[in-house]
């Protein structure tokens, strides 16, 4: 089972193992060999990587790894097996709705147990000056409203939830 | 030596700006003071002033908004003057009235300059009544029941605006009219929701112009000078993003002639204090956009490069004092840039990011100015602008400053939240900048600068996360030499 | 250690023809073990889909290590048996890498006869257990059985080595400290249901896995009552209510991904320390193997080149070199390992017997495990080698080779026959792992001889009976004889039957004997003690 990152929405498989001189990444097709890290500073280290130095800067927030390469910094989720293939059905007979970006609850147009036709407008949220408005993705019924007006939120973060069947 | 009246300066801001002020004030050796929502209490502006009071609010914005605890703050701070900074209750001519009539001094204009200029129509009217030219425009105010028929007769584009406030708040183009409708009730609860005022106006909308404003002081005695023009054409959704002074788009005599315009409708205004006069610049043209009645975000190029501190210039105006100095005594030397740090992923339309800042290293050097707003450790939320911080730098040349600004934003280092520095990188190094041939549409027209390029390999970033995720490493550890050696041998 | 200097001509025309035959043999191997993994009825395939359920050889590769090797045991199980309808007798089995760990994988194959267990898959399950067993490796069960397969449980079902000993060797494993994981991927019916229940940690998957004694339409017969899968043995049931099962998993990788956290978990044991050099490759190319085995089993040919494509360096420390020369000890390193090997190269005489007997010694006292490469017509025969005890020096052999403490390991590279397949570590003897290369032979006695002798003894009883056989009638009752000789005495057959643990391409025999000596250090090696030895 390899392992996964995700970054900007995107999976990358890879594999890592030993050899001679450090470590082998197998990523798809590519195998990248051999290729070293040695800390340095906190936040600080050196990436060996065909045959070149990199310095690097990093740091690590849970499953956020942020990772500076030549004044480019990337985001990369570790995505633990464990966690990501559990959800996959966990919210089956439930949909939601979740937060295409971070930003304030304004207002709120439904409420639990409401039924709600597909295309509905769930909720009113200010982002980028903007207000957007999150519809609400299928037929259903309001089951939990996870964010009161006013409340900032995550980006993904579920703002709606609502079960299959109307009560 | 001119004397202040006050020994103690409330600031109705957070941020960067914040920060920006409280160092100017122990400049002037006055003591700060700041008002602050909870989430902003570990910032480094309410670190570092003498006296931090919290407000609260329904949201974090509306504490800022709210005039009776930010006056109680100021009277319980013993502050003798109240600086407002940008947005929020900056431009607000009955909050600058009520701190007046509490007796603490407003660091701006006065409340009749704020209704005056600050508000859109208004100041257009005063403007065009004054000789110098306008857009053409609908006016929700002049009559609300023609207000829709007045705008679609100007005939598309149009750009829909909240009469109160700017930075982009709340402003929509529209470029078929039968979207207005949508346009005019979206705008209008921006604009309730942002400056407590939903009227609006409509103007038409001028394609690829430039954006120049002139920085403007006056002061009680009637003296009013223009400390030279800004250019702000490189724009995301009528936010700034790059900012720089001078122009390069301005001939001497063009230069001229938009700055004593700018001076000369603070002088009919009988403008005091710091402002900005902006103007539609096009084909050889310009035309009075509004006046922004307050610090603009993007002062500090103009304090590059005049070596003028705007903010102390502020204080000593609302003390009552006469300008320092005379129009015949600024000067311009250099080229400075500015380029706005903010937490948002332009790559993904600019959405808002956020994070805990896990590391944050600034770059230094000679012309080099950091205004930030944020300290490692940091959580960046959704609460507020995007803005985070801003980079200055100062050059002999246009090219120089350009060059110092991309290293500047390449040796910035800011773990934990993703921000827009590859994208500022972007534009500093692209042709159409470097050049100098942008306008407000520029971004817009180019979207690969914001895209940035998203097929680029990540092979490093992957190894580097790789060996240190621990679960990975551990797998690779865990392999005997033989197995490793094997590879994914099958018989 | 010197390098074996090779003395065949790669350019000749019998080694170019011997090389063109033993490809096509390993060619037709690939292509037999290919058909067993993976082809299968589309009806088949459409309903492990349609049950949402992997395929068994991507669950192992899901269950694997990448980039780690995977070394499968008994692929062509039950390829001469029931008419050639349970490939692999329905089980995949190998030694792989979990989580760094080399562990047994046990996987039922839904997609052969629902993995109903068949004799020959008891006997592939009882088989990789003792191997879990005798290298102390943990085990991966992959469970997805509808049971056994009822018209033929006489024969798997009520002796020693039948389905019982799966459950008393899983026990076994328990005792010893040896982990096993289950996971439920599909109905663990009747003797099934004992898998995972037996093994220390079991995972299930919802809406696939279920476990029950007697299913729903068991239940209904002996009670009457009328009950869903789900109620009787589902994945909730188990996990909240019987405690049957210990995790619950919402897909089959969910439920790997669980089994990998645990197998991550698990004591690495301290594996016995024998000598390692740094690995290095033989001098000799290992494809070259195919040019030296004969295409003809009676040509006889010397083994050292055989060596000199398997071990480090072609290095090889050869001991006694001048005496009992039929057969060649000597000791060698494979992948680093250090190794004893013995190889035949002719019949067994007393002096070749003395000196493998003294050599296995030798290799007990230092640890050194022993490889055992199979040519073997058997012992020389004769009044002279009667009276100079050879019984007597084959019996000192089979003793060495019974009570050595050290792993054994046994190659049977051409033929094996007769106390010959005894003497070199037959199956009998428990060598760890036994391989067989393509075109090899085991019987008790050679095709040609065997079918000499079976038709004189007919010729002989027609002439009792006053009759004569005519030379023409002596090669008609020939051919059939020598037909179903060969037949039963094939390398196929032989794995068909487990009595080895594969057949191997002979050019992958290098690295298997690495991944197998490597899991056999997992157990440690008793202090060297023996029987009495007739002098």
């Amino acid at each position: 089972m390899n392992h996964s990152f995700e970054v900007d929405g995107v999976d990358f498989q890879l594999w890592l193992s030993p050899c001679q001189q450090g470590y082998r990444l197998r990523l798809h097709d590519k195998v990248i060999a051999p290729i070293a890290f040695s800390h340095q500073a906190d936040s600080r280290g050196v990436l060996t990587i065909a045959g070149q130095r990199e310095p690097v800067r990093y740091a690590i927030d849970g499953e956020m790894l942020h990772v500076r390469i030549r004044g480019r910094t990337c985001i990369l989720r570790y995505c633990d097996p464990l966690r990501t293939l559990a959800s996959t059905n966990q919210e089956a007979g439930h949909l939601v709705a979740r937060a295409p970006m971070p930003g304030v609850v304004v207002k709120t147009n439904v409420s639990p147990g409401q039924p709600v036709s597909a295309g509905m407008e769930l909720m009113t949220i200010e982002s980028m000056k903007l207000e957007t408005v999150i519809r609400s993705p299928q037929d259903g019924a309001v089951d939990r409203i996870h964010f009161n007006e006013g409340e900032s939120f995550e980006r993904d973060a579920v703002l709606v939830t609502l079960s299959e069947e109307r009560r | 030596m001119r004397k202040l009246s006050f020994d103690t300066v409330l600031i109705a801001n957070r941020g960067e700006i914040a920060v920006r002020i409280i160092k100017t004030l122990r400049k002037l050796g006055i003591r700060s003071a700041i008002v602050y929502h909870d989430v902003d209490a570990r910032t480094p502006a309410v670190l570092m002033a003498d006296k931090a009071i919290a407000i609260s609010g329904r949201t974090p914005i509306s504490a800022y908004l709210d005039s009776a605890q930010i006056i109680a703050a100021a009277r319980n701070a013993n502050a003798g003057a109240l600086h407002p900074g940008y947005g929020f209750l900056s431009e607000n001519a009955e909050f600058a009235r009520a701190v007046m009539k509490a007796g603490i001094a407003f660091i701006g204009p006065t409340p009749e300059s704020i209704e005056l200029m600050g508000d859109k129509i208004r100041a257009r009217n005063f403007v065009k009544r004054n000789g110098f030219s306008v857009a053409p425009s609908a006016i929700e105010e002049d009559d609300p029941a023609t207000f829709v028929s007045r705008a679609r007769c100007i005939g598309a584009p149009l750009l829909v605006k909240p009469s109160a406030g700017g930075g982009g708040k709340g402003m929509r183009i529209v470029r078929k009219l039968d979207t207005l409708g949508d346009a005019i009730a979206q705008a209008r609860s921006e604009g309730l929701r942002y400056f407590g005022d939903g009227r609006l106006y409509v103007e038409r909308y001028v394609e690829n112009p430039r954006h120049i404003e002139v920085q403007v002081l006056g002061d009680a005695f009637g003296n009013v000078v223009h400390l030279l023009e800004r250019e702000c054409s490189v724009q995301r959704r009528f936010q700034k993003i790059i900012e720089e002074t001078p122009s390069p788009a301005l001939s001497p005599g063009l230069r001229k002639q938009i700055c004593e315009t700018a001076a000369g409708i603070a002088r009919a205004a009988n403008y005091r204090n710091a402002g900005t006069v902006e103007f539609i610049f096009g084909g050889g043209e310009f035309y009075f956009l509004e006046m922004n009645t307050r610090l603009q975000v993007e002062h500090p190029v103009t304090e590059m490069v005049s070596g003028i501190d705007l903010v102390a210039e502020q204080v000593y105006l609302a003390a009552g004092c006469e300008l320092g100095f005379s129009q015949s005594d600024i000067m311009s030397k250099g080229h400075a840039i500015e380029v706005r740090l903010c937490a948002e992923a332009p790559e993904r339309g600019y959405a808002p990011t956020t994070g805990k800042i896990l590391v944050l290293e600034y770059p230094d050097g000679d012309g080099l100015r950091i205004d930030s707003g944020i300290l490692q450790g940091q959580q960046i939320t959704a609460a507020f602008d995007p803005m985070i911080a801003k980079i200055i730098v100062h050059s002999p040349t246009r090219i120089e400053a350009a060059l110092k600004a991309h290293r500047a934003v390449a040796e910035l280092v800011l773990l934990g939240c993703e921000t827009n520095a590859s994208f500022l990188g972007r534009i500093l190094a692209d042709e159409a900048f470097l050049s100098g041939h942008v306008h407000t549409g520029y971004l817009d027209e180019n979207p690969h600068i914001a895209a940035g390029n998203s097929a680029s390999d990540l092979s490093a970033f992957l190894a580097t996360a790789a060996l240190l995720t621990r679960p990975i490493r551990e797998s690779a550890d865990a392999v005997p030499e033989l197995h490793a050696n094997l590879g994914c041998w099958r018989n | 250690m010197q390098r074996i200097t090779s003395s065949v001509d790669v350019k000749s025309q019998e080694f170019r023809l011997n090389e063109l035959h033993n490809r096509q043999l390993a060619a037709e191997l690939k292509e037999r073990q290919r058909a067993a993994r993976f082809s299968r009825p589309e009806r088949d395939l459409e309903r492990l889909r349609r049950q949402n359920k992997l395929f068994v050889r991507d669950r192992i590769e899901a269950l694997l290590d990448p980039e780690t090797p995977f070394l499968e045991l008994s692929t062509l199980a039950a390829n001469k048996a029931y008419d050639g309808e349970v490939p692999s007798a329905a089980q995949v089995v190998g030694i792989g890498m979990v989580v760094g760990r080399e562990v047994i994988i046990h996987a039922d194959d839904a997609s052969v006869k629902g993995g109903a267990w068949y004799p020959l898959s008891v006997k592939k399950i009882v088989r990789a257990l003792d191997v879990a067993i005798e290298n102390r490796l943990p085990v991966v069960h992959l469970c997805d059985c509808a049971g056994g397969f009822l018209p033929l449980q006489a024969e798997f079902f009520a002796d020693r080595y039948h389905a019982g000993r799966i459950f008393r060797n899983q026990s076994i494993l328990s005792k010893m400290g040896v982990p096993q994981v289950s996971i439920v991927m599909g109905h663990c019916t009747a003797g099934g249901a004992f898998v995972p229940a037996l093994s220390d940690y079991n995972i299930i998957v919802e809406g696939t896995g279920a476990i029950f004694l007697g299913g729903p339409p068991v239940v209904k017969a002996a009670t009457g009552e009328t009950v869903s899968v789900e109620e009787l043995g589902g994945a909730h049931m188990h996990t909240n209510v019987s405690g049957t099962s210990d995790y619950i998993a919402s897909s089959e990788m969910h439920a790997i991904a669980i089994a990998r956290d645990i197998v991550a978990r698990f004591h690495r044991p301290e594996k016995v320390s024998i000598d390692r050099a740094t690995p290095e490759p033989p001098a000799y190319d290992a494809s070259e193997l195919y040019g030296l085995i004969p295409k003809d089993a009676r040509v006889q040919f010397d083994m050292r080149e055989i060596i000199a494509r398997l071990v480090d360096g072609s290095r090889f420390h050869e001991y006694k070199p001048r005496y009992g020369e039929s057969l060649v000890c000597g000791f060698a390193q494979l992948h680093g390992y250090q190794i004893g090997i013995l190889a035949n190269n002719g019949v067994l005489v007393n002096d070749s017997a003395l000196k493998g007997a003294h050599f296995i010694q030798l290799c007990d006292k230092s640890r050194t495990p022993l490889l055992f490469l199979q040519n073997i017509t058997g012992f020389m025969v004769g009044r002279e080698y009667e009276r100079r005890g050879i019984t007597k020096d084959g019996a000192k052999l089979i003793m060495a080779v019974s009570g050595a403490s050290v792993p054994k390991f046994t190659v049977v590279c051409n033929g094996s026959h007769g106390a010959g397949t005894y003497a070199m570590a037959g199956r009998a003897f428990d060598p760890r792992f036994m391989f067989t290369w393509p075109q090899s032979q085991i019987s008790a006695m050679g095709a040609e001889q065997a079918v000499g002798v079976l038709t004189h003894v007919k010729a002989r009883q027609l002439a009792r009976e006053g009759g004569r056989l005519p030379e023409q009638e002596l090669v008609a009752i020939r051919e059939p004889i020598l037909e179903d000789y060969r037949e039963r005495s094939s390398a196929y057959y032989a794995t068909s039957e487990i009595w080895d643990d594969g057949i191997l391409d002979p050019i992958d025999t290098r690295n298997a004997l690495a991944i197998v000596l490597s899991a056999s250090l997992n157990a440690p090696i008793e202090a060297p003690h023996y029987g009495v030895f007739r002098m």
